[in-house]
């Protein structure tokens, strides 16, 4: 048991510290993609995509595409399209029954990030 | 209730948190690979936490809890696999995260495992992790073997550990509905404090006995045995039990107020507690120049080694290895001073005649003892004991129950012959006092 648990010590270092180097030697992979094409938006343009082929929403602040997305989403297409072209802050912290999304999703909205929403909205 | 049966409960109730996670995870959250290293991190981190509160409840040292799991020691050894576990759990628990999160990009992995100084919720996590590998790696001897002391110092920041994972918990849990989550965690969490503190506030006021060291008697070069008076109420115990000693004397030169187990040598007839202490690190060692009349305070008695401590039911096989006699001299003792009789066969294992400790007691007691038999087995001379030896002092061995006191290697040689010559497992009872 013993050398299990040391094993798996030294593996567990062995495995974040690598994570940790390659991101700090691929330094592009901090950068991310049209960081500068970043703007912001008001609530009547994002209102303009309020469609499936065309869904942006607007969540604590930040403006998304999420039109790429719909189709990977666990629930059917139908119950996201309400919240296409809105403030859907609401929808993305309760899921409508009360319950946050996970971490990873919240990582996951960072990939459809294209700007935020314009200040006093 | 047997004793594996318990165990099996103990491991039971730690697999609920789990169970229940898996039950109430979405399967249409699981497509990618990216969202199943996802689910299974979060599973790793529910079931290390649940396994991690379980060793904290049965860490608790209430005399009389530990034996319907056959003793203390075997308790403890649940504890320690609970341990191992819930470590093994906890370090795959953000590394899988981790690798969940590189499906969606590598700065995503290395911010889940640096995430901004503002998330508090996860670096509570990262500090009770941490301070795990601390208090659990002179368990695990990942830096060689530890001093029993320090181990114990350091198995204190169990404590804070298990706090800030509670707090990562309920800050970040969503797998269960909400009040099942608070209620499940709730009630592991207090019965882990409750374990806990009865432990440091109530064990020691009110579990302690108060004695009085009255002798202490040199057995040879490396042993003295104690003989204690109780002041007040004196410990009611079996052969074969084994209690906490904390020494009060001012002028030890080490271990002062320190905790120890002892096996006690004494029959439970006798009004005198006897502990017979060997040289084994620098508190036994200053043990050997104890002062008579210092104060001294018992804990116990804990453990079950006899299944029937008064009288021999059923042949037994004993075999002692060095201070591993002290739990067969107690039983001796004891059916002398009563009169039993008992078919037992005792091999005691020591490394040459010099060591042979109690030897002229052990002779008398045995001729005292009808249908008793008693073999000394030197290694320097026959080599580690052996199926031949054993068939040849104790040709009856399958029919008998096995009890096994010595040092670790010997216990797993004893182990194996005593399977070997048919005797079921549920009838082999060990008792080990290497406690790491």
């Amino acid at each position: 048991m013993k050398q299990t648990v040391y094993t798996i010590f030294v593996a567990f270092w062995a495995c974040v510290l690598t994570i940790l180097a390659l991101d700090a030697l691929t330094p592009s992979a901090q950068a991310g993609p049209d960081q500068s094409e970043k703007t912001s938006y008001t609530l009547d343009e994002v209102a303009e995509h309020d469609r499936l082929d065309d869904c942006w929403m607007a969540i604590e602040g930040k403006v998304y595409d999420f039109t790429d997305y719909i189709d990977q989403h666990p629930t059917p297409p139908a119950l996201l399209e309400p919240w296409c072209g809105t403030e859907a802050t609401e929808g993305m912290r309760t899921k409508g029954y009360g319950r946050d999304h996970s971490e990873r999703a919240w990582q996951m909205a960072e990939q459809y990030l294209i700007g935020s929403l314009a200040e006093g909205e | 209730m047997k004793a594996r049966n318990a165990h099996i409960l103990v491991w039971a109730v730690a697999a609920v948190p789990p169970v229940l996670f898996l039950a109430m995870l979405d399967p249409a959250q699981m497509q990618s690979p990216g969202e199943i290293l996802h689910a299974a991190g979060r599973l790793t981190g529910v079931a290390g936490l649940s396994l991690l509160l379980v060793a904290a409840i049965v860490s608790v040292r209430i005399p009389g809890f530990d034996r319907p799991f056959g003793g203390l020691t075997r308790l403890w050894r649940t504890h320690h696999l609970l341990g191992a576990w819930s470590l093994i759990l906890l370090l795959l628990h953000p590394a899988l995260l981790a690798l969940a999160a590189a499906d969606l990009s590598l700065s995503a992995a290395a911010s889940t495992l640096l995430p901004p100084w503002s998330d508090l919720a996860s670096w509570s996590g990262w500090l009770a992790l941490v301070l795990m590998m601390g208090f659990l790696a002179p368990s695990f001897s990942f830096f060689g073997r530890p001093r029993y002391e320090s181990w114990k110092r350091l198995h204190r920041l169990a404590g804070p550990a298990v706090a800030l994972a509670l707090l990562h918990n309920f800050w970040l849990s969503r797998g269960l509905p909400p009040w099942l989550d608070v209620a499940l965690w709730s009630t592991l969490a207090l019965l882990a404090v409750g374990a806990v503190a009865w432990r440091f506030v109530f064990s020691r006021r009110a579990g302690r006995l108060r004695y009085t060291v009255a002798e202490v008697r040199p057995v040879d070069n490396s042993v003295v045995e104690l003989g204690l008076e109780p002041v007040g109420r004196a410990l009611r115990h079996e052969a074969g039990n084994f209690v906490y000693l904390t020494l009060d004397d001012r002028e030890l030169a080490a271990g002062r107020g320190e905790e120890h187990p002892y096996t006690l040598s004494s029959s439970p007839d006798e009004k005198r507690l006897r502990i017979a202490i060997k040289v084994l690190g620098d508190a036994s060692r200053a043990v050997q120049f104890l002062r008579t009349g210092s104060r001294a305070h018992i804990e116990g008695p804990y453990g079950r080694f006899f299944l029937s401590p008064d009288r021999v039911e059923r042949p037994e096989l004993w075999v002692a290895g060095g201070i591993g006699v002290t739990p067969f001299l107690a039983r001796m003792r004891h059916l002398a001073g009563r009169g039993e009789s008992g078919n037992v066969c005792l091999v005691f294992c020591v490394q040459d005649p010099a060591r042979e400790i109690f030897s002229d007691e052990l002779r008398q007691l045995a001729e005292r003892i009808e249908g008793f038999r008693l073999h000394t087995h030197y290694f320097y001379r026959e080599g580690p004991l052996s199926m031949e030896y054993l068939a040849s002092v104790c040709p009856d061995l399958g029919e008998r129950d096995a009890y096994i006191c010595g040092p670790r290697p010997l216990n797993e040689l004893m182990r194996q012959h005593a399977a070997a010559a048919g005797i079921p497992a549920s009838r082999i009872q060990s008792e080990e006092f290497e406690l790491l």
